[in-house]
């Protein structure tokens, strides 16, 4: 093809190389060596734009690109990082994309200002989606994705699909929406996120591929996942009635933990109480039986003078602290006898205990005390 | 300059210019029809560098890429009658250039036939279930069908219809705010469920507790009752046993016990002389009064 580009040119002038290389030498020499100057020649135009021209195949490829050569716009090659040549145009061309970038895709949401601290902006429309148990549910995710690096990847994400990215976008939402359709509400707000996620992530890449897009999908990844404003405070409160059940058995369970151990204790205490009054009255009547018994046998050694004793005894003590009036059988039958008792009891203190006390508390117990 | 070189000029853009006229590439995106005189003679549907005639023909392109029909939201009535609102899009290509330039000419009037052919087959296989058939159980099956058969319409437009997918399928506004009444009422229920349930657990609990205090006082008065009652028992027989040797004298020191423990300070006794006690102090001192 080449040759039959340069095809005008070799036609007409000579046509040995040597001989054309001197008289381009030659004109160069006349035209600034101070030869005949206004004599022009073509052959030092040639000799300047030729090497120009064959100079301007010369292309780099960026590491983050990759780089695809077209012949007369049919693919014919693609090339890595790195200095190459192709033939210069018309007949070669190069189209550089870059494929290691990763490529980001918001849904349900877009980044207002990418901060810090960043700012969002909610996309409802977008958001909402009906759940496979017609409720609705909102979430946002974001799509990450890149050329794919096989061979052909770059070449079929710039000619296959007229608009890779808006592919992506539309891929992807679909895919959401058929996965969250396939997923029950409490699913999709708790622990099926994770496989929505990925179930959904290999659900675009299908449709990637379906497209012969040459993207892969790098992640796909939920955000947030709400129950719609309008209903959100109800979610809330199930939430909290939650917390509330919990509290409530909690607070059950402190009860039980505090009255049993305290009835445990209290029947511990009664038990206890029981066996030191059986023990003590054992011991009481074992203490008292034991002085019956020494007394009884002392008793039997001499029966009446015994008796006497202890009668006596007690009678000398009871007597001696009890108020005694002596009143004669004779004086008794006469007339009935007038005792002012309370005259006569009177320098008597009362309920005092103590032998101690008695003196001094006898004078104060006058009646104008009372 | 020179007047050789007028010749070789004049050879140069003679062929330029045949080159320009008779010389076309189709790049890797594009497919074309070559057309002579208004009437289409070829179809290039391979990327490169072809001839055709000089002036009496002409080349349209068209592209070869995949291609996007964006549809906006319709409503759409599923057969349990629920209105849906469908935002739709579809990938197609075109197939057969000269097939397609024929029948709608370029990408805007194939669009406006692609709306009018996958929207109806949309319509109709949509109507054919129920919402929770397209949300949930055969949306890939039905947009399948839906594919197919407007792929086999689009044919006859030189078009391949390599997909149809639901893009959004959402419920119109008025029914959205049904659901979310229904939503709201249902974790109201389940909210008031949490709540009865907490209650309830709590009270078992609680009950439980308070049957056990109950129980463990009960069992142990009712020891402590044995208990005492064993302590009691033993206290008898053992009083018995001591006793029983000689009731009399016991009745006499237990007399006397009494006597010393009831008679105190306070106990005020009128007395006759001739009591046993005072037997010695009458026959003493006969006369002696108080």
């Amino acid at each position: 093809m080449s040759e039959r580009n340069q095809g005008p040119w070799s036609g007409g002038g000579p046509s040995d190389p040597i001989e054309i290389l001197t008289k381009v030498w030659e004109d160069i020499r006349r035209q600034f060596g101070g030869g005949t100057p206004g004599r022009f020649s073509p052959w030092l135009i040639v000799a300047i734009l030729v090497p120009l021209y064959a100079l301007s195949g010369i292309f780099i490829i960026a590491p983050d690109e990759r780089g695809v050569i077209l012949r007369f716009g049919r693919v014919v090659r693609e090339a890595d990082p790195g200095p190459g040549y192709h033939i210069p145009w018309p007949v070669e061309e190069v189209v550089k994309p870059s494929v290691t970038q990763i490529r980001k895709a918001e849904f349900g949401f877009r980044t207002v200002d990418a901060g810090p601290p960043a700012r969002y902006r909610d996309e409802d429309v977008e958001a909402l989606m009906l759940t496979g148990d017609e409720n609705i549910v909102k979430l946002q995710f974001i799509a990450q994705y890149k050329v794919k690096p096989e061979a052909s990847g770059a070449t079929d994400f710039l000619f296959n699909v007229r608009d890779p990215q808006e592919t992506v976008r539309a891929g992807a939402e679909a895919a959401m929406r058929e996965i969250v359709g396939r997923n029950e509400i409490d699913n999709a707000l708790t622990e099926g996120k994770e496989r929505i996620q990925e179930d959904a992530q290999l659900l675009l890449q299908q449709i990637l591929d379906r497209y012969d897009v040459g993207l892969e999908v790098a992640t796909l990844k939920l955000q947030d996942v709400d129950p719609p404003d309008q209903v959100s405070d109800a979610f809330k409160d199930v939430i909290s009635a939650q917390q509330d059940k919990e509290r409530l058995i909690n607070e059950a369970t402190g009860y039980a933990n505090d009255v049993v151990p305290k009835a445990r204790g209290q029947a511990a205490q009664l038990l206890n109480e029981a066996e030191g009054y059986k023990a003590a009255k054992l011991q009481d009547a074992a203490g008292a039986a034991q002085r019956f018994i020494a007394l009884h046998d002392e008793y039997s050694k001499a029966k009446e003078v015994t008796r006497q004793r202890l009668y006596l005894e007690t009678m000398e003590e009871v007597m001696g602290r009890m108020q005694k009036i002596f009143l004669d059988d004779f004086a008794g039958t006469q007339v009935v006898p007038y005792l002012p008792l309370d005259q006569v009891l009177k320098p008597r203190p009362v309920e005092v205990v103590e032998p101690a006390a008695q003196p001094a508390t006898q004078p104060t117990a006058q009646p104008g005390r009372r | 300059m020179d007047r050789r070189w007028i010749p070789i000029l004049i050879v140069a853009g003679v062929v330029l210019a045949a080159w320009n006229l008779a010389a076309y590439s189709v790049p890797q995106w594009m497919q074309a029809i070559v057309v002579q005189l208004g009437e289409p003679v070829r179809t290039v549907q391979e990327p490169g560098l072809y001839w055709k005639l000089p002036l009496i023909q002409n080349v349209l392109y068209f592209d070869r890429r995949l291609l996007d029909y964006n549809a906006s939201p319709r409503e759409i009535l599923t057969k349990d009658k629920q209105q849906l609102v469908v935002d739709n899009y579809s990938r197609w290509r075109i197939r057969d250039p000269l097939q397609f330039y024929r029948t709608v000419r370029n990408e805007e009037g194939a669009q406006s036939r692609l709306d009018d052919i996958i929207y109806s087959n949309l319509r109709e296989t949509l109507g054919r279930h129920t919402l929770r058939e397209i949300i949930n159980e055969k949306r890939a099956v039905l947009m399948e069908q839906v594919t197919k058969r407007s792929d086999e319409k689009a044919r006859e437009y030189g078009i391949e219809v390599v997909d149809v997918v639901i893009k959004r399928a959402d419920l119109p506004e008025k029914n959205e705010l049904n659901v979310f009444s229904r939503m709201r009422t249902e974790r109201e229920r389940q909210a008031k469920k949490f709540r009865a349930e907490g209650d309830e657990e709590a009270r078992k609990i609680r009950s439980e507790s308070d049957k056990q205090v109950q129980i463990l006082l009960a069992e142990a008065r009712n020891k402590a009752e044995v208990i005492r009652g064993e302590g009691d028992a033993l206290a008898v027989k053992i009083f018995a046993d001591a006793y029983g040797r000689d009731p009399e004298f016991y009745q006499l020191v237990r007399t006397l016990e009494a006597y010393r423990n009831s008679l105190g300070e306070d106990t005020a006794v009128i007395l006759s002389p001739s009591s046993d006690f005072f037997r010695y102090l009458k026959k003493l001192e006969p006369s002696e009064k108080r």
